[in-house]
C-alpha cells in the first residue's frame, strides 16, 4: 500500500506540471493555483499517510520496495523502474512536499503580478516531481534521471525571467556546473556497476564490501559520487552558481536553493553511506571540503549587500555543515540539520520575499531599514529564522548544528579540525544573519525614506511564513542531547549497517553546547554593536580591514579564476575552430569539392565557343584520330 | 580505254574546281568553280552508267542550288572580311595535319580493303529512269515519302524565314 | 568497268578532304555552305560507284535522296544567312558566337 501511494506521490506533481505546461492559452488564475498547489498538497497528504503507516509498523518493517516494470536486463542484472520507500526517503519526501506546499501557497500571491503565472507553476511542479524521483528512486539509474531533471528544472526556474540577460547567464552557469556534477555521478555509477555488478540500491549496498576497505577503487567511487554531490550542493569548487541563481524569483530560491535541491548532495552521501564508509580517506576529504566551504561562505556573506545573496551564501555555508557531518560519518546528524535548515532557510527566504514584494523588487540592504514597523509578519519570520540559524539556545539549529559538531568531535583529528571550523563558522553565521536583521528591520528608515510605505502582505504570503517561523522555533526539540533522539531513532533502520557508528561523548556534548552558545550570543552581540546600537558605526568602520574585505566581497575571486581557466580558453577554442579549422576542414571540403567541379566545368565549357568552324575542326580532328587508331590496330593485327 | 581517259579528265576537273571552291577569295568565282565541279561529277556519273542521276545532278544541283547561291551572293554583296581576326589562326597547322591524317586514313582504308570482284558485265538498265522509278516505288517507298516531306518542310521553313526577313526590313 | 572502284573512292576521299578544308578555312557563311556541297558530292560519287559495282539501283536512289536533302539544307541555310547577316556589315561566321557555352 505504501508503495502504491508512493507512485501516486510521484505521479501527481508530474501530471500537474504536464497539464499546466500544455494548457492552451492562459487558464484563470484560480485554476492554475488549484492544479499547481493542489498536486503538491495532495502529495503531502499521501506522504503523511505513508509516514503514519510506517510509524505503526515495527522499526525493522519500514522499508518497502516496489518495481513498476523491468527497464533493461543486461548480463545477470536487471534495471527496474523502482521506488524505495524507507525512513530516509520518506523524510525527504515530507520535506519536499510539505515545505514545497507552503512555498507554492506563498507564490500564489508573490507571483500575482507576473505574466507567466501558469508557466511558473508548471515548472515548479515539474521540479517537485524531479526531486521526488531523485529521493524515491530505488536504484542509481533513476537517481541519475531525477538528478538530471532537477538540474533542468533549476535551469528553467533560474532563467524564469528570460528577458533578463543576467538571469539567462545565471541559469546557464548553474546548468553547466550541474552537468559537471552529473558527469562525476554517472562515472561513479559506472564504477559501481562494474565493481558490484548492480545498480539497485539494496543489492549494491549489501555488496559494498566488495569494493575493498580503503582501496583505490572505493576512493575513486566515493570521490566521483562526491563530485556530483558537490555540484548539486554548491560546495567548493563548484559553488559559484548558487549566489548567481538568486536571479530567479524568490520562491524558487526558497524551494530549490534552500530547502530541497541543494540538499540532494547530502541525501546522496547519506543514502550511499555503505559505499562511503569503504573509504575513510574520501570521508575525510569530503568533511574538510565541507568545513572550508562553510567558513569561506560565511565570510563572504558578511560583505553582501543584496538580501538574497546573503541568504544564498548562508545556504552554501549551512550545507557545508551537513556535508562535513556526512563526510565524517555523522549521518543522522547531517539529516537532522537538513530538516532544520529546510524550515528556517525557507522561512528566511519567504520573509525576504515579503520584503522584496513590499518594496517593489528592491533587494539591496542599503535601501532598507526600520521594516519592523511596516512588515510585522516578515519581521517575525526573519527573526525566528535568524535566531534559529544562529543557534540560539532552544531554536532549531541549536540542536542540529550542535549534533553535528558534537558528533564530529568523536571522529578523530579530522573531526576536531572540523569542530573548530564549525564553531568559528557559527560565530560568523550569527554575525552576518543579525547584520541582515538589524540593517533591514531595525534602525531608521533608509536615506531618502521609502517612496511609498511598504505594503503588508496578504494571507497567502503571511501564513506560510508564520508556519515556517513557528517550525524554526519548535522543530528542534525533536532531538535533544541527553534526552531523546527522534531523528536518530527514525533513521536507525536505514543506518543499521554503519560499521563504526559515531556517538558523541558526554564531555564532547557539553563542550559543544558551551562553545556554540558562546559563539551564537557573541555573534549576536557583535552584530548588535556594529549595526543596531549606532547605525552610523558601520560607515565609520568602513575602511577597517579593507584588503580582506575586498577579497570576501569578490567571493575570493573564484569567478574570475574560472573565467581565466575555463571560459576564456573555451571561447578561444571556439574562435579558432570557427576561423581556422572549419574553413580548412568540413567547410573547406565542401567548398573545395564545389570549386573543383566548377573549375572543371569552366575548362570543359571553353570548347563550346559558339564558332561553327571550331566545331567542324573538332569533327575533322576526331576523324583523323580515329583513323590513326584504326591504322595502328590494323597494322598490329596483320 | 575511253572510260579511263574520261575518268581521268573528270577526276582532275573535279579536284581542280574543288580547289577553286576552297581557295578563291571572291565568292562569285568560288560559286562558279562549284559549277565546274558539279559538271565534272555529272560526267563521272555518266561514265558510271547512271544517266538519270547525272541529268538530275546538272538540273538540280548546278541549275538550281548554285543559282540560289549566286542570287544570295548578289543580294548580300561581297563584304570584306577583316583580316587578322581569324579565330582559327592558332590551330591552322593542326588543322592541316588533321586533314592530311583524314586523307591518309581514307586512302589506307580504300587500298587496304578488298572490295569484291569487279563486274565486267554491267546491267545498263540499272541507271535508267524506269529502273530507278521501280526501285523508288517498290523497295524504297518510305524514303520516297520522307524525302517529299523534307522538301515540304524546307519550303515552309523558307517561307517563314522570308517573312522574318521582310519584317526586319520594316514591311509586313 | 575498267577503272577500279578504288579509284573512284580515292576521288571521293579527295573531294571530302577538300570540302573539310573549305569548311575550316572559310569565314564567309555562303562559301562555308559551298564547301559542304562539295562534301556531299563526294558522298554521291562513292554511292554511284558502288551502285555500278553491285548493279544495285539502291545506290542511285540514295544519291538522289542526298541531293534532295542537300537542296533542302541549302534553302534553309541561305534563308538563315540572309536573315542573320542582312543587318550586319560583315559576312563573318566568327561573329556569330551567341551559342557560346
Amino acid at each position: 500500500m505504501a508503495t502504491t501511494l508512493a507512485w501516486f506521490i510521484l505521479l501527481l506533481p508530474l501530471l500537474g506540471g504536464i497539464v499546466l505546461a500544455s494548457w492552451p492559452g492562459e487558464p484563470p488564475r484560480a485554476v492554475t493555483r488549484l492544479i499547481g498547489i493542489g498536486s503538491i498538497a495532495t502529495a503531502f497528504v499521501l506522504a503523511l499517510v505513508i509516514f503514519f503507516t510506517m510509524l505503526g509498523n515495527a522499526p525493522s518493517d519500514r522499508t518497502f520496495v516496489s518495481g513498476l516494470y523491468q527497464w533493461i536486463s543486461i548480463g545477470g542484472t536487471s534495471l527496474d523502474l523502482s521506488v524505495l520507500v524507507d525512513p530516509l526517503s520518506i523524510m525527504m519526501v515530507l520535506i519536499i512536499t510539505g515545505v514545497g506546499m507552503l512555498i507554492h501557497v506563498f507564490s500564489a500571491e508573490y507571483m500575482e503580478h507576473d505574466r507567466d503565472y501558469r508557466r511558473f507553476f508548471a515548472e515548479m511542479n515539474l521540479f517537485v516531481f524531479s526531486m521526488l524521483l531523485l529521493v524515491l528512486a530505488g536504484n542509481f539509474f533513476f537517481l541519475i534521471v531525477g538528478w538530471a531533471f532537477v538540474g533542468l528544472a533549476s535551469y528553467l526556474l533560474i532563467g524564469f525571467w528570460y528577458e533578463r540577460p543576467s538571469a539567462v547567464a545565471a541559469a546557464k552557469k548553474a546548468f553547466v556546473m550541474n552537468v559537471i556534477g552529473d558527469v562525476g555521478l554517472v562515472l561513479g555509477a559506472f564504477l559501481i556497476m562494474r565493481e558490484l555488478g548492480t545498480l539497485d540500491y539494496q543489492q549494491a549496498f549489501a555488496r559494498a564490501g566488495d569494493l575493498g576497505q580503503n582501496s583505490g577503487t572505493a576512493l575513486a567511487v566515493c570521490l566521483l559520487l562526491f563530485v556530483g554531490a558537490a555540484a548539486k550542493s554548491a560546495q567548493i569548487p563548484l559553488h559559484t552558481w548558487l549566489p548567481d541563481a538568486m536571479e530567479g524569483p524568490t520562491p524558487v530560491s526558497a524551494l530549490i536553493h534552500a530547502a530541497t535541491m541543494v540538499t540532494a548532495g547530502v541525501y546522496l552521501i547519506v543514502r550511499c553511506h555503505a559505499i562511503f564508509q569503504m573509504s575513510e580517506l574520501a570521508g575525510d576529504i569530503i568533511a574538510v571540503i565541507g568545513a572550508l566551504t562553510l567558513l569561506m561562505a560565511a565570510t563572504v556573506a558578511l560583505q553582501q549587500v543584496d538580501i538574497k545573496r546573503v541568504l544564498a551564501w548562508s545556504t552554501v555555508s549551512q550545507i557545508g555543515y551537513m556535508i562535513m557531518g556526512a563526510g565524517l560519518g555523522a549521518y543522522s546528524a547531517a539529516m537532522f540539520h537538513l530538516l532544520m535548515h529546510a524550515f528556517f532557510k525557507a522561512c528566511l527566504f519567504l520573509a525576504a520575499g515579503i520584503v522584496i514584494h513590499a518594496l517593489h523588487d528592491e533587494q539591496s540592504l542599503d535601501r532598507m531599514g526600520n521594516l519592523r514597523k511596516y512588515l510585522r509578519v516578515a519581521y517575525f519570520g526573519m527573526g525566528m529564522g535568524c535566531l534559529a540559524i544562529a543557534g540560539f539556545p532552544g531554536f532549531d539549529a541549536f540542536f542540529s548544528k550542535d549534533d553535528i559538531l558534537a558528533t564530529s568531535l568523536a571522529a578523530g583529528p579530522v573531526g576536531v579540525f572540523c569542530w573548530v571550523v564549525g564553531v568559528i563558522g557559527a560565530f560568523i553565521t550569527a554575525v552576518y544573519m543579525f547584520r541582515l536583521l538589524f540593517r533591514a528591520f531595525w534602525g531608521p528608515d533608509p536615506k531618502g525614506g521609502y517612496a511609498h510605505a511598504p505594503h503588508a502582505s496578504g494571507w497567502w504570503m503571511a501564513v506560510p511564513v508564520s508556519i515556517l517561523g513557528v517550525l524554526s522555533l519548535v522543530a528542534g526539540w525533536i532531538q535533544v542531547p541527553f534526552g531523546w533522539s527522534g531523528i536518530n531513532d527514525w533513521l536507525a533502520p536505514v543506518l543499521a549497517d554503519v560499521k563504526n557508528p559515531l556517538e558523541p561523548t558526554h564531555a564532547g556534548e557539553w563542550l559543544t553546547i558551551g562553545f556554540s552558545t558562546a559563539a551564537a550570543l557573541g555573534g549576536i552581540a557583535l552584530a548588535w554593536w556594529l549595526f543596531a546600537a549606532d547605525p552610523e558605526r558601520r560607515i565609520r568602520l568602513a575602511n577597517v580591514a579593507r584588503g580582506p574585505r575586498q577579497l570576501m566581497d569578490n567571493a575570493y575571486d573564484f569567478d574570475r579564476a574560472y573565467d581565466d581557466l575555463f571560459v576564456e580558453p573555451g571561447r578561444e577554442l571556439g574562435t579558432v575552430l570557427l576561423d581556422d579549422v572549419e574553413p580548412a576542414g568540413p567547410k573547406g571540403l565542401i567548398t573545395g569539392t564545389t570549386a573543383v567541379i566548377r573549375d572543371t566545368a569552366r575548362v570543359i565549357s571553353a570548347s563550346e565557343n559558339g564558332l561553327v568552324r571550331t566545331y567542324a575542326f573538332g569533327i575533322v580532328a576526331g576523324l583523323a584520330l580515329a583513323g590513326v587508331v584504326l591504322a595502328i590496330v590494323v597494322a598490329g593485327a596483320s | 580505254m575511253a572510260e579511263q581517259v574520261t575518268f581521268a579528265i573528270a577526276a582532275i576537273g573535279a579536284l581542280g574546281f574543288g580547289i577553286g571552291v576552297v581557295f578563291f577569295r571572291d565568292a562569285f568565282r568560288a560559286a562558279v568553280s562549284l559549277i565546274g565541279t558539279l559538271l565534272a561529277v555529272a560526267l563521272l556519273f555518266i561514265v558510271l552508267e547512271a544517266p538519270f542521276v547525272a541529268a538530275l545532278q546538272v538540273i538540280v544541283y548546278a541549275g538550281a542550288i548554285v543559282v540560289m547561291f549566286l542570287f544570295v551572293i548578289a543580294y548580300l554583296g561581297d563584304r570584306p572580311i577583316v583580316p587578322g581576326t581569324d579565330r582559327m589562326d592558332a590551330v591552322q597547322p593542326v588543322a592541316w595535319i588533321a586533314l592530311a591524317g583524314v586523307a591518309a586514313f581514307g586512302a589506307i582504308t580504300v587500298l587496304a580493303s578488298a572490295i569484291g570482284p569487279e563486274h565486267s558485265v554491267s546491267d545498263t538498265n540499272v541507271g535508267s529512269p524506269a529502273s530507278i522509278g521501280h526501285a523508288f516505288l517498290n523497295q524504297h517507298i518510305i524514303a520516297f515519302e520522307v524525302t517529299s516531306l523534307i522538301m515540304l518542310i524546307a519550303a515552309v521553313g523558307a517561307v517563314i524565314l522570308a517573312k522574318r526577313a521582310v519584317m526586319l526590313e520594316g514591311g509586313r | 568497268m575498267t577503272v577500279p572502284i578504288s579509284a573512284y573512292l580515292m576521288l571521293s576521299v579527295g573531294l571530302l578532304v577538300l570540302g573539310m578544308l573549305g569548311v575550316i578555312r572559310r569565314r564567309n557563311p555562303l562559301l562555308l555552305l559551298l564547301s559542304i556541297e562539295l562534301m556531299l558530292n563526294a558522298g554521291n560519287v562513292a554511292l554511284i560507284g558502288f551502285s555500278r559495282q553491285w548493279n544495285d539501283p539502291s545506290g542511285q536512289i540514295f544519291a538522289l535522296v542526298v541531293m534532295v536533302v542537300a537542296a533542302a539544307e541549302v534553302v534553309i541555310g541561305l534563308g538563315l544567312t540572309v536573315a542573320v547577316f542582312r543587318s550586319r556589315m560583315n559576312l563573318d561566321v566568327d561573329e556569330m558566337s551567341s551559342m557560346k557555352g
